[in-house]
């Protein structure tokens, strides 16, 4: 075998590299290393997105149990994007705790990360359990990173308890899938969930329940407000977006791919967990007076949008909902690097801090205002098209009452999104400083506001590269 | 002996376990019912992997131990974290967070 750039599992290896190096520049290194390990992490993900792009498609490894197909380099890209944004806001953080473990920091972020492009090409059973303990366990570590903390240890215990649960829960389900198919290869689940075998209806069953944990799906949701409070915003903005990606392609490559033609049988299970967690998200988010857990409990109820697209189960669904994760990325990553800015100026992550923000930050006033409109879904931002992306396709599969549903609850979702909005700009605060905005956060923001903005206005080429990625799933 | 008894006692831990993390009071005792859920796991495994007579199952078993071991050590450096700061390892004190 030849080496080439193209290859398989390269951008894995060379990230665990990465991930190895930073680990030895933090030994290495004497006193406060958190910029340039942070910036050493930036450049070479620069390199890792680059390789994902001259990897050759179609290429497989090991008897096609790792597949680098289009959905795959698409997950991957989204991944490394997710986690761009996520480090440039981290590097400006001054805890203590950043600049004396931040080797620990990149490290962990870039093993889940490891796990997650795995993930995105398993085409195995084990391979996908593996990859979604690499990708789960740092994230423990990292919601409990400010360990002298009182809450976030509370929050990491929480989490990881409904985490390993999960996990368990997906591995018995795992074990009944082979039980029955003799083979851990997801081409074995169609032809055997077809013979109707109860174990197998039973494995699949409680496989995406263990999923749904990991999305943050309705009655298993509880853990992400909590884990988004206590951990560091930066990191939050990531664990909203990049993990819930990874369990949706972990779904899609199990119930789309692996089920086959037998998939529609899991419509009605998916469309009923999608409606209540829209309602349930949408509902809770009200009362909160905390932003960073009124974002998590939006977040909850997009996790349930992702899912009208997926309850679909058509061409036309999964690819919305991918283009839906793209949208999410930007606006949901944005509004958490706002929350960011105003918290190191405010000490504060109360809805209250936001009280005449337009007369102090008129830009950074305008920038939340933009990526919550996204959120709830104002025409010409991103979130628009993508709920009515998603919408569309449920139509096309009869689905009109969870369309319905989902329609009624984004005005609720607005009606939130809005409170926040008339803090900032009807409501007067005796400050009238300015709230300054460390300049790399400040280019996190511009990013996510170019992609809002620019998916809004045209959305025509990400619609395109959704269909297309998802057309080679069917 | 048939494949029953084995799917019999892996499902009977299973439960077991869940219903330990979802009982106890002390994290210590919710992180036992999770890991007699994970080992519910391997029995499962294991015994497919006999009957079916492909060693994958087996393979797969050795991959789901060592998770286990790497999942439980870092429940327990959480707890012990939690007990430095709190002072206490009832699951039924943790509630600064809530809402």
């Amino acid at each position: 075998m030849t080496f080439d750039l193209g290859m398989p599992l390269l951008a894995e290896v060379a990230l665990f590299a990465l991930a190895v190096l930073v680990l030895i520049v933090g030994l290495i290194t004497q006193g406060n290393a958190h910029q340039r390990i942070g910036w050493l992490t930036l450049i070479g993900l620069v390199g890792v997105l680059g390789l994902t792009f001259v990897a050759t498609e179609g290429a497989s490894l090991f008897s096609l149990s790792f597949v680098q197909d289009d959905f795959a380099l698409f997950a991957k890209r989204l991944f490394i994007v997710a986690t761009m944004v996520s480090l440039l806001g981290s590097l400006t953080l001054r805890h203590s705790t950043f600049a004396r473990r931040s080797a620990e920091y990149h490290f962990a972020i870039l093993s889940s990360l490891v796990g997650m492009m795995v993930l995105a090409s398993a085409r195995d059973l084990v391979l996908i359990f593996v990859a979604f303990e690499l990708m789960s366990i740092p994230l423990y570590v990292l919601t409990g990173f400010l360990k002298r903390d009182s809450t976030t240890s509370e929050a990491a215990l929480k989490f990881f308890l409904v985490g390993t649960v999960s996990s368990a829960v997906i591995a018995y389900g795992m074990s009944f899938i082979y039980g029955v198919t003799g083979s851990t290869a997801l081409e074995a689940i169609g032809p055997a969930l077809a013979d109707g075998s109860p174990l197998m209806v039973l494995g699949m069953t409680m496989l995406f329940a263990g999923l749904s944990f990991k999305i943050a799906a309705f009655p298993f949701h509880m853990w992400a407000p909590d884990a988004y409070e206590a951990a560091s915003t930066p990191f939050v903005a990531w664990l909203a977006v990049a993990p819930k990606a990874a369990g949706f392609v972990a779904i899609i490559r199990l119930y789309v791919e692996g089920a086959g033609s037998t998939s529609l049988m899991w419509m009605p299970m998916v469309a009923a967990i999608a409606g209540m967690t829209i309602v349930t998200g949408n509902l809770m988010a009200i009362p909160q007076s905390n932003i960073k857990r009124l974002l998590a409990y939006s977040g909850i109820a997009h996790i349930g949008y992702m899912l009208i697209g997926l309850a679909a189960f058509s061409s036309s669904g999964v690819a919305m909902m991918l283009f839906y994760l793209v949208a999410y990325l930007f606006g949901n990553m944005g509004a958490f690097m706002v929350v960011e800015a105003v918290a190191q100026s405010e000490s504060s992550d109360g809805i209250d801090a936001y009280k005449g923000l337009a007369q102090r930050s008129p830009l950074l006033a305008l920038a939340m205002l933009i990526f919550l409109l996204s959120l709830g879904g104002i025409p010409f931002v991103a979130g628009f098209w993508a709920k009515l992306y998603v919408f569309w396709a449920a139509i096309e599969r009869g689905l009109y009452g969870l369309v319905f549903l989902g329609a009624v609850l984004t005005v609720v979702a607005l009606y939130y999104y809005l409170l926040v909005a008339r803090r900032m700009y009807i409501e007067t605060s005796d400050r009238t400083d300015p709230i300054p905005v460390p300049g790399l956060l400040g280019l996190a923001i511009v990013i996510c506001l170019i992609g809002v903005i620019g998916i809004g206005v045209y959305p025509g080429p990400w619609v395109d590269m959704a269909l297309r990625v998802a057309s080679t799933l069917f | 002996m048939g494949l029953q008894p084995f799917l019999v006692l892996s499902s009977a831990l299973f439960c077991i376990g869940l219903f330990g993390v979802i009982t106890r009071r002390n994290t210590i005792g919710i992180l036992l019912g999770i890991e007699l859920m994970l080992n519910s796991v391997n029995i499962n495994l294991v015994a497919f992997s006999r009957f079916n007579g492909s060693v994958a199952g087996m393979v797969f078993t050795v991959f789901t131990i060592s998770i286990t071991v790497a999942e439980m050590a870092l429940g327990l450096a959480i707890v012990i974290l939690l007990f430095r700061v709190r002072r206490t390892a009832m699951a039924d004190h943790l509630d600064l967070l809530k809402g």
